[in-house]
C-alpha cells in the first residue's frame, strides 16, 4: 500500500484556482467515501484550507493509475458545486474537466463558476509518491510548506481533516501511522528549533516592540489614530495581549465608533486626539494626511504632561504621520512602517535559516514509516494513541 | 590540600568569572537572541568557590570575613552574585548575568593583589556583633549597588538599541526597559536601605578617643555616596526626571564608588587604627 499525494497550494496556482477546487467541511465525508467506493483509495483524507487542498490517499494501485483516477476525481469535485449531492458523485463525474499541457493557466485566471470547466495546465497539480509523499505530509505539518513559514494553524487545520476522516472510517494504518508520525514530528520541530520564532507581520511586531518596552501590556492604553487596515490589526493583537483599552480617532466619527465598538474601546474626534496623548502609553497613526500630524514641537509639552513616562508611536501612514524628529525626545519610541516591516523581514531570514534543521529532522523521523513492515497492513498499531483501534478503514 | 588556600578557591572563582565574561561577549554578539543557561551556571559555579573561600576565610580567621581590603572586595562581589542568582531564577533577568560578570572579573582581579590581603595578627583587628554587621550590611549595600549598576548597563544598551531601531533591540530576550528600571530601583533602593543601617551601626563601634569620627575620610565619604544616592532615588520622584539620567547616575555612582573605596579606605584612621 502506498501512500500518494495529490494536490494544489498557493506555490502551484492562484487563490482563484484554488477556490474551485476546495471542500467545505460537511462534504469532505461524502467526498471520501466516494473515494473509497471507486476503489481508488484504500485510506484517504482530504486536507481542505485556504492555501491548499490536498488528497491524502493509501492505494493499492500502480500510482500512474491512481494519479489519473485522482485528478479525475479532483476536477471532477471541482466543477461540481458544493452543494451537489455527493454521495452520486464518482470519479467519472470528472470527464468534464480538461487538462491541457500546451496551455499553461494565465495567472490572471478569469472568476469562474463553481460549474465552470477547469482548464488545467498540469503543472498547478502535482502528485507525490513515497516517500516524497510522507515528506510532504510532514512539511506540511511544520508548516514548512505554509504561505507564512513556520506558521502553527496548518496543524490544527491537518489534524482536523485527518480527525474527521478517522472518524468516519476512512482511515487505516497507513494514514494512522503517516498522521501521528506527523504531528509528533510537528510538535518536536516546534520544539527544537526556531521555525516558528519571532513575528513575521508587522502587526505583531508592533506588539512585540511594545513588549520590549512595557512591562506589561495589560495596563497600557492604545490610541488608534486613523482607522486603516493595518492599525486595526494592530490595535486587536495589542488587544489579544491584554492592552487595557483602545480610544480611536478617526476623521470620520461615524467609522470610529464603530471601531471602538468593536474593540470594547471610545471614540473621540479627530481634533481632539491630542488630549489624550496625557493617559496613553501607544499611538498607532495611519490617517491619509499629506503632512505630519505630530512634530517635536507639539509632542515636547505632551511628554512633559506625561511625566516622561514611555511612549510608544506606530507611525504606519504613507506618507508619514510622525515627523522623525520626535524619536528624539526622552522615552520616546518612534517606529515606522519599514522599521517594523525590516524586523518582521528578519525574523522570516532566520526562519529560512531553520529550514534546513527541520528538513534533516524529517529525513530522520520518517525512515521507520519506510521501513518494509510498516508498509504492510496489519491488525493492530500501538502508535496512534488508541486513534487507530483497527488497522482497516471500516467500510465505507 | 593544606597548601589550597581559601585564596586558591578565589583565585578559582575569578577564573570562572572571567570566562563568564568571554562567554558574556559571544551573547552579546549573538544579540540574546536565546534563552541560555549557560552564563548562569558559570556564575552559580564560581558562585559555590567564592562561598568556599568565605567560609574558610571565616572558620580561619573565626570570624566574618571583613577584615581587610581583599576580604571586604571578596565580599561585595559575593553579595552581587548572590542577588544575581536570585533574580537570574527569573529567565529574561538572566541575562543581567553577562552585564554583571565583566564587574565580578574585575573586582575580583583587584581584590586578588596580594597588598590587600596582609596577614592577620593573633586576632583579627575589628571583632564582635555590631562590628560584623556594619561591614555586612555596607558590603552587602555595595553588592546591591554593583548589580543595581549592571541593571543599569543593560537598561541603557536595549534603550539605545530601540531608540535607534537596532534589529536586536526586538530580537533578543532581553527583558523590557520598564522591568529593568524598575529592578534598578529595588536594587538600589535595597543597597540604600543596607547602606543607612550599616552607617548607623558604625557610629556605635567602640573606636579611640583619638580618632574623630565625623572628620575621618571614610565616614565623609560614606555620607557623600549616601546622599547622592539618596539624590538619585528622590529625582526618580521628580517629573522631568527621565529613566535614562537616572540609569546614567546609578552606573556612575558605582563607577566612582569602586574607584574611592580602596582608597578612603587606606586614608581611614578609624579603618587603620
Amino acid at each position: 500500500m502506498n501512500v500518494v499525494v495529490i494536490g494544489l497550494s498557493h506555490h502551484s496556482s492562484p487563490v482563484e484556482l484554488r477556490e474551485r477546487f476546495a471542500f467545505a467541511e460537511a462534504n469532505i465525508p461524502g467526498a471520501l467515501r466516494s473515494l473509497r467506493e471507486s476503489g481508488v483509495a484504500a485510506e484517504a483524507v482530504i486536507l481542505s484550507t485556504c492555501n491548499r487542498v490536498e488528497i491524502y490517499a493509501a492505494t493499492a494501485l500502480d500510482p500512474a493509475k491512481a494519479f489519473a483516477a485522482l485528478k479525475e476525481f479532483l476536477t471532477g469535485w471541482g466543477e461540481s458545486t458544493g452543494e451537489s449531492e455527493i454521495s452520486s458523485l464518482s470519479p467519472q463525474r470528472g470527464e468534464e474537466a480538461v487538462f491541457s499541457n500546451s496551455k499553461p493557466l494565465a495567472p490572471t485566471l478569469s472568476p469562474l463558476g463553481r460549474g465552470d470547466a477547469v482548464k488545467l495546465s498540469g503543472a498547478e497539480l502535482y502528485t507525490l509518491t513515497e516517500p516524497q509523499s510522507l515528506e510532504h505530509l510532514f512539511k506540511v505539518a511544520c508548516g514548512l510548506d505554509s504561505m507564512v513559514l513556520g506558521e502553527t494553524e496548518i496543524l490544527g487545520q491537518l489534524k482536523q481533516a485527518y480527525t474527521l476522516a478517522h472518524q468516519q472510517g476512512h482511515t487505516g494504518a497507513r494514514l494512522n501511522k503517516a498522521f501521528q508520525r506527523a504531528f509528533h514530528v510537528a510538535k518536536h520541530v516546534r520544539t527544537h528549533t526556531d521555525i516558528q520564532r519571532g513575528s513575521i507581520s508587522v502587526a505583531s511586531v508592533a506588539v512585540e516592540l511594545a513588549e520590549k518596552i512595557f512591562s506589561s501590556l495589560k495596563g497600557c492604553d492604545v490610541l488608534v489614530l486613523g482607522a486603516g487596515d493595518t492599525s486595526e490589526k494592530t490595535a486587536r493583537a495589542l488587544l489579544s495581549r491584554g492592552a487595557h483599552s483602545i480610544v480611536v480617532a478617526s476623521r470620520s466619527l461615524e467609522r470610529a465608533q464603530i471601531l471602538a465598538k468593536e474593540f470594547g474601546g471610545r471614540a473621540v474626534p479627530f481634533d481632539q486626539w491630542t488630549a489624550e496623548f496625557v493617559k496613553i502609553d501607544i499611538a498607532i497613526s495611519s490617517t491619509s494626511a499629506p503632512h505630519h500630524i505630530l512634530d517635536r514641537a507639539r509632542l515636547e509639552p505632551l511628554m512633559q504632561a506625561r511625566h516622561q513616562r514611555p511612549l510608544l508611536l506606530i507611525d504606519i501612514a504613507v506618507p508619514r504621520d510622525v515627523d522623525p524628529e520626535v524619536n528624539f525626545l526622552e522615552n520616546v519610541y518612534l517606529y515606522n512602517i519599514d522599521d517594523l516591516q525590516a524586523v518582521a523581514d528578519d525574523y522570516l531570514k532566520q526562519r529560512k535559516k531553520e529550514i534546513a534543521r527541520c528538513e534533516q529532522i524529517i529525513a530522520e523521523k520518517i525512515k521507520p514509516l519506510l521501513e518494509p513492515k510498516n508498509l504492510q497492513p496489519r491488525m493492530n498499531t500501538d502508535e496512534t494513541n488508541g486513534a487507530c483501534a483497527a488497522t482497516s478503514p471500516s467500510p465505507p | 590540600m593544606a597548601w589550597f588556600t581559601d585564596r586558591h578557591f578565589f583565585l578559582l572563582a575569578v577564573l570562572v568569572y572571567g570566562l563568564s565574561t568571554v562567554y558574556s561577549v559571544f551573547l552579546w554578539r549573538k544579540g540574546f537572541r536565546q534563552d541560555d543557561h549557560v552564563n548562569y551556571l558559570l556564575l552559580l559555579a564560581a558562585f559555590v568557590l567564592h562561598t568556599v573561600a568565605m567560609v574558610r576565610r571565616g572558620f580561619s580567621i573565626a570570624h566574618c570575613p571583613v577584615n581587610n581590603l581583599f576580604e571586604a572586595t571578596m565580599f561585595i562581589a559575593w553579595s552581587a552574585v548572590a542577588a544575581y542568582l536570585v533574580i537570574g531564577l527569573l529567565p529574561r533577568l538572566r541575562f543581567l548575568g553577562a552585564f554583571a560578570s565583566p564587574v565580578l572579573f574585575a573586582i575580583g582581579v583587584f581584590a586578588l593583589m596580594p597588598e590587600l590581603d596582609p596577614p592577620h595578627g593573633p586576632k583579627p583587628e575589628f571583632t564582635g556583633a555590631l562590628t560584623s554587621l556594619h561591614a555586612a550590611t555596607i558590603l552587602l549595600a555595595y553588592g546591591a549597588f554593583g548589580l543595581g549598576a549592571a541593571a543599569a548597563g543593560m537598561f541603557l544598551t536595549e534603550q539605545h538599541d530601540l531608540k535607534f531601531h537596532k534589529l536586536r533591540a526586538v530580537l533578543s530576550l532581553l527583558p523590557p526597559i520598564q522591568r529593568l528600571e524598575i529592578v534598578t530601583g529595588r536594587l538600589v533602593l535595597a543597597g540604600f536601605i543596607l547602606f543607612t543601617i550599616g552607617l548607623e551601626a558604625g557610629r556605635y563601634l567602640p573606636r579611640s578617643t583619638a580618632a574623630g569620627y565625623w572628620s575621618d575620610p571614610k565616614v565623609i565619604w560614606s555620607i557623600f555616596m549616601w546622599v547622592v544616592y539618596l539624590a538619585l532615588l528622590a529625582s526618580r520622584r521628580l517629573p522631568a526626571q527621565s529613566s535614562r539620567r537616572f540609569a546614567y547616575g546609578i552606573v556612575a555612582a558605582f563607577v566612582f564608588l569602586l574607584l574611592t573605596f580602596w582608597g578612603t579606605n587606606l586614608l581611614s584612621p578609624l579603618h587603620h587604627p
